[in-house]
Parts: structure tokens; C-alpha cells; sequence
């Protein structure tokens, strides 16, 4: 069980484990990134640390809350011994001991520390994902060639990484004193690599100019290139458990070349090649991960943006004028959302407001939302009757001709003596409330979009002063709380009846809160609109 | 969602089950299947939808679409069988006066029949 080098053992509730101490910085906590992991109450996340500086192993307690003790004894830091005893915490269950083997022979150095060096790139790799930092893979590739390079003496080295379907692309060149080859430089030795590739076997060809080698690399001989050393670069994750299989991939090759012959032989270079490559491997495969996150990051910050455009689409919530008062809000279930609403001025000092809902959820319901409220806003200006307007929207959003999209709209004109005129297509019918009792507002005709000859009604309708119309969206009366359980319009009605005499934004805010306190915790299904709109007279 | 069909005369009736929504696929299924019976020269569709709990408005497009579809090849496409819940939508948005609905199969075959003949 006994292991060289400096080292930790570790003995807990998950057995007793030797934690090597080979790298500059090893972290101990409860986390799951630590280093060396503990478990149980009165341990961090990130407990401690044990630091190598100057030829010493420096244990610090990082700000813990219940302490690192070493020998029984409370420390903030301290310089490890043979044999110290540490404790994280009162963590009774768990001891940790600091082991140094003095008789094992030192590692090749040239080796280890370029190994260490790539470790500690990864480590690093946690810091520029803070800086959101692009460039990390390219980073680490010139790392491991630039370190390929000086432990084994080669002129130039490669990485080919296997792309989605396996080929190997050319990644990275460099040569000699961090210098990076031009692309067009590798092209003329790809046979070596892909045989590396394909069979997992390191190749080391001494002399090219061979006879029996030569013909089979000729492109490469032209380059005066006699001699390669080619290493695959696997990725080893080891498991938790011993029955499950160790999972060993390729993910691309290692290629070291010099003119000068038997300059890669040495068994130094071999050893410091291999140690290389794994760890190499390791930090690759890490900053594509790193890559691809940072990527879904881009995109989660394009729909933000996305969000945040679409908001601004909207008007301001409220908008009051000589004869009205208004109240809006429309609350996307994903980041953006197919729902809409837009105040107008109409001729004849009017005011216009439309309300709608495009079928589907997300960006594809946004886009053509936002394309609806640039065709409104165009057309309502001077269009003045409803019923024209609903005509010409629908025809236009037909053009579009997007299969199976379609949007239900309520669009109502109201004038300064009370006269309201509107027209529903496919909407779920707004509320008007008046002193007399509640109505639905019903005429218009179908849904938008899918019939290129629908035909739309409109009804006028005598405000008085006081009267509130409340237009929502099927995201309204079909909410769903936790039993699955809808809304309702009949639910909404009664909200709207119990604040009628409100401020449309003290209606707007009511109707909300009741809507919350229906669905609870349960998480918004669609997207929900309401706006209200109240005649003064 | 499953889709069964079988013929009645010259009446392909295609019975739905379970909800037409975007998130099941049901919405493309159903598209797909029609536009088969279409290509196949079937002009007389009947969409039994008794089995049908839900329908969100992606599904309802769909539906829309057949009809679209269908009628522009001079076919018909009928509803069978709406339930409460698909009834109360197409009364919202006004679509009951596009389709044409049966509770009953030997009517709506029948209705078939006369517009055919």
C-alpha cells in the first residue's frame, strides 16, 4: 500500500487512501473539486490547503469555521513534518497524516515539473473560466507542445486532435523557443499520425531516410525530417469503484520531429513523453469542456439579450391620456416569449391598443411576435378601423407563410366620447366591466395567419366613464397550480369583480397577485399578458 | 400520441389518441400522416378524435393545417367526436365555423358522401 514521495494518508468513513502530494497547491474540504476530499459536519467546502514552497509543505487553514488543527493543536499555518497528524474541523471520524519517503529515488526532473506545469494548468483552467477567457484550448496546446518540446529536445511538435467523427485535424504547431509553425507546414506528414491514431501505439521511427521508410515518406524526407516520435494522447478517467471498466479514448496525437538523428531515442525523452501525455490529454480534454460551456454561455447571453430587446418592444406599462388610464404587463415562461401588447395613437385623437398571442413558446414565437408588432405598428396609424387592420394583419402574417404559425389578437380603437370599437381574431374575449355588469368582447373571426381569405367583424360599444376592459392571454385563465388545476376565466372574472374600482395598474397588480397565489410554486407554463384599460370619460 | 387508421367507403378515418402538442411531436405526426393520405390521392379525411385530452396551440395549428392543406388538393378534412375541452378552443378562436364536426361516424361518413356525389 505504501507509495513514494511526499504524500497524505487519508483515513475516513470511505477507507484509508494515499493522496499523493504532486502539485504546487493540493486543497482539502468538503467540496467536490478538493483535492482531497472530506467529508462530515464541521468541515468547509474549501478547508485548507497545503502549499509546496521552497523545498516545504505549508498547511493553511483557509478561513474555515471550525478550524484545522495539526497534532491536536489549532493552526492557521504550519510546515508539515513526517508524520504530522491533521484534523479539519472536529471531524472525529476522519486523520489525516503527512508521509515523506526519504529513500525513494527522485523522479527525472525535466519530466515531473513540465508534468506539474501542465497540472497546474488545469487548476488554472478553474481561474479563466472566471475571466471567461476564449482562448484556453489554444493555451493549453501550446503549453503541452512548447513542454514536449524542451523534455525531449525535438525541432518541431504537433497536436492532431480527432474531430466529431474521428478524423484527426490539425490543432497546433510549434517549434523550438515557443515559436507557432504555419498551418501548410504539417501537411506533408499525416501518414504517421493517423497510423498513432488509429492503433494507440506510440511510433518512433529512428531514421527516414531508410531505405525500406523512405519511399513511404517522401513528402516528409523533402523537409529533411529524419527522425519522429508520435505519442496517442489518451484520456484515462479512473473510477470510483473497481468493477467499473477504466474509460481509455484517444483523442488525438502527439507528434515530435528533428532532423537530427537519434535525437528522440533517449529512454529520458520516452518516460518524460509519457508522463507528459497523459496529463496533456487531461488539460486538452478540460479546456474543450471549458470551450463548449463558455459557448452555451454565449448562447444563454444572446437570449438575454434577446429578452431584453423584447421587453423594449413593449410600451411602457402604463400610459395614460386625456380620457383613458392603462395598465400593462407580459411576463415570457422562457426567456422570451410569444405574447405582445402595443398602445397607439390613432386619427381623430383616438387611442389603439392590441393584445396577442402567437402560437409556441420561445424564440420562434418571439420572432414572429416582434415581426406581428412591426406590421401593427405600421398599419395602425392610419388605418382606422379594427376590423381592416385585423384583414390586413392577417393577410400579411399569411405571406410570411410559416407553416402552422398562427397568433390570436385583440385589437380595440377607443375614442374620447366613450365610443369603443374592436375586433377579436380567435382571442380568448377581454372583460368589460361595466356599472350594468360584465361582458365578453367576442366579434371578430378566426385566428391570424393560416387562412389567406378570412374575413374579420368588428363591434361598437358605448363606454361610460368608469368602465374597464381587461384583455389577457390563454396563459391567464389556463395558469395551472400544482394539482394540475387551470385558472379559469371564471377565477380571473372574480379577481377583475373584487378590485374594479382600482386604478387599472391597482387592478393589473391584483389580478397578478391572485394568479400567484393560485399557482403557489408551481412553474409558469406559458407565457402570461394582461392589460387593462379604463374610459375617465 | 397514436394514430390508427381505417377506411369507411371512400372515407379514411384517422383515430387520435392522446394529446396533439408540440412537446409529444404529436403536432408533426399528424402532419405527416395526412399529407401521406394526400399525396396517396385520399381526399376524404375524418379525424377521430375522441382519445384526444389535449390539444395545446402548436397542436392546434396543425389541425389547421391539414384542413389547409387538404382542401387546397380539393379534398375534405372533418373532426369526429371533439371533446369538451378542444370544443370550448375552437370556440375561442372561432374555428368551429371553419371545421366541419360530427358526433356520430355514420354521419359524418354520410356527410362525405353528399359533398362527393
Amino acid at each position: 500500500m505504501n507509495q513514494p514521495g511526499p504524500r497524505l494518508l487519508v483515513m475516513d468513513a470511505s477507507g484509508t487512501r494515499y493522496v499523493p502530494l504532486d502539485k504546487p497547491l493540493v486543497t482539502l474540504g468538503r467540496r467536490s473539486e478538493s483535492d482531497v476530499r472530506i467529508g462530515g459536519v464541521g468541515v468547509s467546502r474549501h478547508h485548507a490547503e497545503i502549499a509546496f514552497e521552497n523545498g516545504t509543505y505549508r498547511l493553511r487553514d483557509r478561513d474555515s469555521k471550525f478550524g484545522t488543527f495539526v497534532n491536536g493543536a489549532k493552526t492557521r499555518e504550519h510546515v508539515l513534518s513526517h508524520g504530522d497528524r491533521i484534523r479539519l474541523g472536529d471531524a472525529a471520524d476522519s486523520e489525516i497524516m503527512f508521509l515523506v519517503d526519504e529513500d525513494e529515488p527522485s523522479r527525472d526532473r525535466s519530466a515531473a515539473s513540465a508534468a506539474i506545469e501542465l497540472r497546474h494548468v488545469a487548476g488554472l483552467l478553474e481561474g479563466l473560466r472566471a475571466l471567461g477567457s476564449g482562448r484556453v484550448l489554444d493555451d493549453v496546446l501550446a503549453l503541452v507542445l512548447d513542454s514536449a518540446i524542451e523534455v525531449t529536445g525535438a525541432e518541431r511538435g504537433f497536436i492532431m486532435l480527432a474531430g466529431d467523427r474521428g478524423q484527426l485535424e490539425f490543432k497546433l504547431g510549434r517549434a523550438q523557443d515557443r515559436v507557432t509553425l504555419p498551418r501548410g507546414s504539417f501537411e506533408t506528414s499525416r501518414k504517421i499520425p493517423e497510423e498513432v491514431f488509429a492503433s494507440g501505439r506510440v511510433a518512433i521511427i529512428e531514421d527516414l531516410m531508410d531505405g525500406r521508410m523512405a519511399a513511404l515518406h517522401e513528402r516528409t524526407l523533402a523537409l529533411g525530417i529524419r527522425h519522429v516520435l508520435c505519442v496517442p494522447l489518451r484520456l484515462v478517467r479512473y473510477v470510483e469503484r473497481a468493477e467499473d471498466p477504466v474509460e481509455d479514448k484517444a483523442i488525438g496525437v502527439l507528434y515530435l520531429d528533428s532532423r537530427e538523428r537519434g535525437a528522440l531515442t533517449s529512454k529520458t525523452a520516452r518516460t518524460a513523453l509519457d508522463t507528459l501525455s497523459n496529463e496533456a490529454a487531461i488539460a486538452i480534454e478540460n479546456a474543450r469542456l471549458y470551450r463548449e460551456a463558455l459557448e452555451r454561455a454565449r448562447l444563454d447571453q444572446e437570449l438575454k439579450v434577446a429578452a431584453a430587446i423584447q421587453q423594449s418592444l413593449l410600451p411602457p406599462a402604463g400610459r395614460t391620456g386625456p380620457f383613458f388610464s392603462t395598465a400593462g404587463s407580459s411576463v415570457p415562461c422562457r426567456a422570451v416569449g410569444g405574447d405582445f401588447f402595443d398602445y397607439v395613437d390613432v386619427a381623430g385623437g383616438r387611442f389603439g391598443f392590441i393584445l396577442g398571442d402567437v402560437a409556441g413558446k420561445g424564440a420562434p414565437a418571439a420572432l414572429l411576435a416582434a415581426a406581428v408588432l412591426g406590421m401593427f405598428g405600421a398599419e395602425a396609424s392610419y388605418q382606422p378601423r379594427c376590423a381592416e387592420l385585423m384583414t390586413s394583419l392577417n393577410r400579411r402574417v399569411f405571406r410570411r407563410g410559416i407553416e402552422g404559425r398562427f397568433l390570436t389578437a385583440f385589437y380595440a380603437v377607443l375614442g374620447a366620447d366613450g365610443s369603443l370599437v374592436y375586433s377579436n381574431a380567435g382571442h380568448n374575449a377581454p372583460v368589460l366591466v361595466t356599472s350594468g355588469g360584465v361582458r365578453r368582447l367576442e366579434t371578430g373571426g378566426t385566428i391570424l395567419g393560416l387562412f389567406e381569405h378570412a374575413a374579420f367583424d368588428e363591434e361598437a360599444v358605448q363606454l361610460a366613464a368608469g368602465d374597464v376592459i381587461v384583455a389577457f392571454s390563454d396563459g391567464v385563465s389556463e395558469a395551472l397550480n400544482e394539482a394540475g388545476e387551470e385558472y379559469t376565466d371564471d377565477r380571473l372574472l372574480a379577481a377583475v369583480e373584487a378590485s374594479r374600482g382600482g386604478t387599472p395598474r391597482q387592478l393589473l397588480d391584483d389580478v397578478l397577485a391572485d394568479i400567484r397565489r393560485f399557482c403557489t410554486t408551481a412553474t409558469p407554463n406559458d407565457d402570461v399578458t394582461l392589460v387593462v384599460v379604463r374610459y375617465e370619460g | 400520441m397514436q394514430l390508427e387508421q381505417r377506411m369507411s367507403g371512400n372515407v379514411a378515418i384517422i383515430t387520435v389518441i392522446g394529446d396533439i402538442t408540440l412537446n409529444k411531436g404529436g403536432d408533426v405526426l399528424l402532419k405527416d400522416k395526412v399529407n401521406s393520405l394526400i399525396h396517396q390521392g385520399q381526399k376524404n379525411i375524418l379525424l377521430d378524435l375522441g382519445g384526444v385530452s389535449y390539444v395545446d396551440s402548436a397542436g392546434l395549428g396543425e389541425l389547421v393545417q391539414a384542413y389547409v392543406t387538404t382542401k387546397n388538393r380539393g379534398g375534405s378534412l372533418k373532426l369526429l367526436n371533439v371533446t369538451k375541452r378542444l370544443r370550448d378552443l375552437l370556440v375561442v378562436t372561432k374555428l368551429l365555423t371553419v371545421f366541419d364536426t360530427y358526433d356520430s361516424e355514420p354521419a359524418a361518413v354520410a356527410s362525405f358522401g353528399a359533398a362527393s356525389a
